[in-house]
């Protein structure tokens, strides 16, 4: 048990401070547009970036963005710390076919670490709260973005309860079992940790219902920063058209 | 087995977007008459907890599970599907891990398939113990969800391996995980099944006409995927006039001849193109729908 219980505190630290961490980085220029506005620009991007194999246009994008981000002010090592991993490994799975077609291989990673920025631009400068009022916005479902956001605050808790059932199996354990017993008595952890989630639920629903309801909903407006912001995102896509 | 964006081509990549949307659509349809936020929000958060969870493999290695048969298992296909739906828009938007331009696809497979599929293994081998069939569902569902994200990567240009290599290497490798996925599967459910057997209470599970309309999407949508390739390439009436020599002869050309914006090159054109005729579409219907109400 010791195994696991070290391999999932170990997991569970990383993405905790990813999971958070955009709530406490430098405040920058992003920070302060409307969360709809980054939401369709990011599409927008993302979009510009999947859709084409000129080399010319993915680099026109990655250099905007790029250029965007660092004069923004965004932490550009933070951002390539969570970036690189992921580019790597799409450069690596077409490895076999840039052997015969080296641009190909060139282009398909741009095309990712493009995306990649992208929607960390996104996530680095966004609240969740944000994101979720703004897919209220462009109408998402409540049921389904009230699930999400309470999802996201509940994740941490649910995270200290499945530690706590784990240290108390850990505290009971008194000789190391096989990987069959391992297993088994993970599985049984596991359903333990389900059945207080089902329990909580009900908790918090008798919670919700006696505060008068869970509402997600937008109330800002666009301000002059974000039709700035908009603009450079227009001349990106005007630029990447034109060229 | 989160397709990230710039693996998939935009034409599969919308078609599994609106294919995901109608299932989902259709749960929150059928779910709207229950108090389920909280239920399916906390379970979401349980089951991104849980897949953190790393099970140490013989040889040094681990593997975590997905969970998408278990969420169907618990909460029914339905508020199974919303659960999973969520944990992979969290996954992409707080953690860039899937694309956006893939949530589509990640959805469907893994919202969709995994859970549906998953869910009814479950019923159908129940009568061999509770046990046996939560295995075979974690196990089938993570199984075919990997193999269904294959033949989407494999059928899109973008990517430059077949499938003939993306089919196979999706499924044999997760057919392995998927021992992992279907014994920890199996040993949540039995720990349930021990303490709290109401919990695994036959669901609320779509009707006889619904289920096969769903299960059609499942089983025709690598040829959605296959069609909106050939669609986004060729034009099957045009090759036709083509071998057969014949030629257009327009009366009046349009503002945007043959999807393209004439001085723009084809793709580019067809993408702007394709951008006007939603927003002309999105306006003409905003324009009948306030037309509507008034009268």
């Amino acid at each position: 048990m010791h195994e696991l219980l070290e391999r999932t505190i170990k997991e569970a630290s990383d993405y905790f401070q990813n999971f958070l961490i955009h709530e406490y980085s430098n405040k920058s220029a992003l920070h302060k547009i409307d969360g709809r506005v980054k939401l369709v620009s990011t599409v927008v991007f993302v979009v510009l970036a999947v859709s084409t194999f000129s080399l010319s246009k993915v680099i026109t994008i990655l250099l905007f963005l790029l250029v965007i981000s660092a004069i923004a002010g965004l932490n550009m090592k933070r951002m390539f710390e969570r970036i690189w991993l992921f580019t790597l490994f799409s450069f690596i799975v077409v490895l076999p076919l840039s052997v015969y077609n080296p641009l190909y291989g060139v282009i398909f990673t741009l095309r990712v670490a493009a995306s990649l920025i992208a929607v960390q631009m996104l996530i680095m400068t966004t609240s969740f709260a944000d994101l979720c009022s703004s897919l209220r916005y462009f109408k998402v479902p409540k049921t389904f973005v009230s699930a999400l956001w309470i999802a996201y605050r509940y994740a941490i808790l649910m995270f200290r309860e499945l530690f706590a059932i784990l240290l108390a199996r850990e505290s009971r354990r008194v000789a190391k079992g096989s990987h069959m017993d391992l297993w088994r008595k993970g599985g049984e952890a596991v359903g333990l940790f389900f059945l207080r989630s089902f329990e909580r639920a009900e908790r918090v629903q008798l919670a919700i219902e006696a505060r008068g309801g869970n509402v997600v909903e937008y109330r800002g407006k666009i301000k002059k920063l974000d039709l700035i912001y908009s603009t450079i995102v227009g001349f990106t896509a005007f630029w990447w058209v034109i060229i | 087995m989160h397709i990230p964006d710039g693996y998939l081509d935009l034409p599969i990549a919308g078609i599994l977007y609106i294919l995901s949307l109608v299932v989902l659509g259709y749960s929150i349809y059928r779910l709207r008459d229950e108090k389920f936020t909280p239920l399916f929000g906390i379970v979401a958060a349980a089951i991104f907890a849980a897949q953190m969870l790393n099970w140490p493999i013989p040889g040094g290695t681990s593997a975590h599970f997905v969970g998408g048969a278990l969420a169907g298992i618990l909460l029914g296909p339905y508020a199974g599907s919303l659960a999973m739906a969520v944990v992979l828009t969290i996954q992409c938007l707080v953690f860039a891990d899937g694309g956006i331009t893939a949530l589509g696809a990640n959805v469907w497979n893994m919202a969709v398939i995994n859970v549906f599929l998953g869910y009814y293994a479950y019923r159908a081998f129940e009568r061999f113990g509770k046990s046996a069939a939560s295995f075979i569902a974690g196990w089938i569902g993570i199984t075919l969800a990997a193999i269904f994200a294959g033949i989407e990567i494999g059928l899109s240009t973008s990517f430059g391996y077949g499938l003939s290599v993306t089919v196979p290497v999706m499924g044999l490798w997760h057919g392995i995980l998927g021992i992992v996925e279907g014994t920890i599967t199996a040993g949540v459910v039995s720990y349930i099944a021990s303490s709290r057997p109401d919990i695994l209470e036959e669901k609320a599970a779509p009707g006889k006409t619904a289920l096969a309309v769903i299960a059609a999407m499942i089983v025709v949508s690598p040829l959605f995927a296959y069609a909106a390739e050939l669609v986004g390439y060729s034009e099957p009436l045009e090759n036709a006039a083509e071998m057969l020599g014949l030629s257009e002869n327009p009366i009046y050309e349009g503002l945007l001849p043959d999807y393209t914006v004439p001085g723009i090159d084809p793709y580019t054109g067809t993408l702007i193109a394709g951008i006007v005729g939603t927003v002309i579409v999105l306006a003409l219907g905003y324009v009948m729908a306030r037309y509507a109400r008034t009268t």
